[in-house]
């Protein structure tokens, strides 16, 4: 609110609530052309008082947002007893009150109140009392809930968390419907709901992507990921400071239900090694695709491996050094070269990687030679991660009809590469300004690459036939090995 | 344990060893714990020998296979230390060493790993290094001077 004037506030306060609630009271509001403000007209006066509201004034209400959802579960426990507990995260000051249930994380401040169909039981009732009364209002106002048996009642509160509390706005929200109505212009929700994405990997650049595949409306998500979110992690990572030490398949898992609270989620707090190859694959093939966020060479490979072996699309996007750029590779099995064949084909750029933590550093690192721990900025991160996650929501739509199928002919390649900066050293360093260049590459585009898959792969194609067949034997005949010496 | 493109690639691998020059090398199958490993003796042009062993992990062909030198153990370095004592090495090209002393040859890095990279060209690799190591010994200087980045020798 912007005025200080508790007369002001107070003058505010009715004539809102009065025209909130539509009941007709002594003063109104009136937008006063020549003023260009909002005046409240008293009844009986002659001359309109100004008030000096303003646009601020607007949301001067706090909001009580209410699950309708959780409100329907339990309606049949109000109807019985008429009166029924419930409890709010509290944030800023009261301002915003938000039913515990639909709180992911809630706040440290609880109110607790209850929902009464006989106002006569407000008396009895401690804290936030919130009435619910028959209407015949639209069940579109965000203050009107439709009961199981289809009618409609409006909430009003009837006694404040406290006396001293300012009023508030019952929104009832029903979160799936209204976040499905989002989507559904441009997206097949319903098939997405279906869909399970395996990340592999949570930094900055995984968490983002499955956050914004939630936001599509992904419903499942097999998260794998062995490290802890850390203080320096917070200037790039979707995770804030508030979940510094938490495990980031934890952190990520908070981050998509407050997207998606309807996903489900299964977290795998364990690092991806041959050690664990088992447990990987039957990730793998409880998937509808793999979205690869490590930086680590033989995670690649393994999961390339198990990708391959159990038919499963996997997408592999990473920064280069210092994310002066990056590159995603689609593999489709058997359709589109594999991140074998790629970093066989490729070995410069496949080993062009970020090096964002001591991990990566200690990978490539000598004892008598450090490697410096150099991430990029998460705004050159999050171009490569948006790629991806556009990339994979196709995968998913599949041949569905989707708004999106008109970019298939756009993405058909299977290696993508993004330039943030020409970075000295690398061979984009010479890339013409981009104002200068129409027709040759330049940074801050997006460009599919094709190449041909190796048919005498070791992952996906025919190696050991091909190498028997250039010394003439029979793959299928190899001679017997020589015993332990 | 082992897939049948696993075998089959091991099967092979001792093919290209044996067609390819590198008989004193062959890989074998240790029956009674269903393990594989490489093995076998390098002569040094100075006729020097050196025992070099690569137990198969259970990842391979995407796991890298280490490479050791099991005899002579310790190997020493132009000063009389061991080279082991160094750990992860750039000067000596060296990788961790085993729990037994033995020197870890760094042939490929994880991070530079793939499956596409056969047994023969880790062995080859190998005996570039105990020619640049024996420059070593004669002069006293690093290993990595007598040898190129390995990723240029392969």
């Amino acid at each position: 609110m912007s005025t200080n004037d508790p007369v002001q506030r107070q003058m505010i306060r009715e004539a809102m609530q009065a025209v909130a609630q539509r009941k007709p009271g002594r003063s109104k509001l009136v937008y006063d052309k020549t003023k260009r403000t909002i005046v409240a007209v008293t009844e009986g006066a002659q001359t309109p008082q100004a008030l000096n509201i303003t646009a601020d004034d607007a949301d001067m209400f706090g909001v009580i947002t209410v699950s309708s959802e959780w409100l329907r579960e339990k309606w049949p426990e109000l109807n019985r007893a008429g009166i029924l507990p419930v409890a709010f995260s509290s944030w800023d000051d009261g301002d915003a009150l938000t039913q515990s249930e639909l709180c992911v994380q809630a706040s440290p401040i609880t109110v607790l109140g209850t929902f009464l169909l006989d106002q006569y039981q407000a008396e009895s009732s401690q804290g936030l009392a919130i009435l619910l009364e028959r209407t015949e209002a639209s069940s579109s106002k965000p203050d009107v809930f439709v009961s199981p048996e289809g009618t409609r009642y409006r909430g009003q509160i009837v006694q404040p968390a406290q006396p001293s509390c300012q009023p508030s706005d019952i929104v009832f929200a029903d979160v799936e419907p209204q976040l499905a109505l989002r989507r559904s212009g441009i997206l097949e929700t319903t098939i997405l709901q279906d869909k399970t994405v395996l990340c592999i990997g949570l930094g900055t650049g995984g968490a983002h992507v499955v956050v914004e595949l939630a936001k599509c409306g992904v419903g499942r998500f097999l998260l794998v990921d062995r490290d802890r979110l850390s203080v320096g992690n917070v200037v790039r990572h979707p995770g804030g400071i508030s979940q510094v030490g938490r495990l980031k398949v934890n952190v990520v898992r908070d981050l998509i239900l407050e997207k998606n609270p309807n996903a489900k989620i299964e977290a795998h707090a364990l690092e991806v090694g041959f050690g664990n190859k088992d447990l990987i694959s039957e990730l793998v093939r409880a998937s509808d695709i793999v979205i690869c966020g490590t930086d680590n060479r033989q995670s690649k490979l393994l999961i390339n491996e198990l990708c391959i072996t159990a038919n499963v699309t996997a997408i592999y996007g990473g920064a280069f050094r210092r994310a002066y750029g990056g590159q995603i590779l689609r593999v489709r099995p058997k359709h589109s070269p594999c991140h074998q064949c790629f970093v066989a084909a490729m070995p410069e750029e496949a080993s062009d990687v970020e090096v964002s933590s001591e991990v990566d550093a200690n990978e490539i690192a000598y004892s008598d030679q450090p490697v410096a721990v150099e991430p990029g900025l998460s705004l050159d991160v999050l171009p490569i991660a948006n790629m991806l996650a556009k990339l994979a929501l196709l995968e998913l739509l599949a041949d569905k009809s989707s708004t999106l199928n008109t970019l298939r002919r756009d993405f058909d390649a299977p290696w993508y590469l993004w330039l943030n900066r020409p970075e000295p050293g690398t061979p984009y360093a010479d890339w013409p300004p981009l104002s200068e260049s129409s027709d040759e590459m330049t940074i801050k585009r997006w460009y599919g690459i094709y190449f041909d898959r190796d048919e005498a792969c070791p992952v996906c194609g025919h190696f050991v036939a091909s190498l028997a067949a250039s010394y003439g034997l029979d793959p299928s005949l190899l001679p017997a090995l020589p015993a332990e010496e | 344990m082992w897939s049948t493109d696993q075998r089959n690639r091991l099967a092979m691998e001792h093919q290209i060893l044996q067609r390819e020059g590198f008989s004193q090398f062959s890989v074998y199958h240790h029956s009674a714990h269903d393990s594989y490993y490489a093995s076998g003796l390098a002569t040094s042009s100075s006729s020097r020998r050196y025992n070099l062993y690569s137990p198969i992990p259970p990842g391979f062909p995407s796991q890298r296979p280490p490479l050791y030198i099991i005899d002579p153990n310790p190997l020493l370095m132009a000063n009389g230390t061991a080279i082991s004592r160094l750990g992860v090495s750039h000067a000596m090209h060296t990788l961790t060493p085993h729990d037994q002393g033995w020197v870890q040859i760094c042939h490929w890095r994880d991070a530079r790993w793939h499956s596409g990279i056969v047994l023969q060209k880790v062995f080859l690799k190998a005996l570039i290094w105990i020619e640049a190591y024996e420059q070593h010994l004669a002069t006293g200087r690093d290993l990595a001077d007598f040898v190129r980045t390995m990723a240029e020798a392969a």
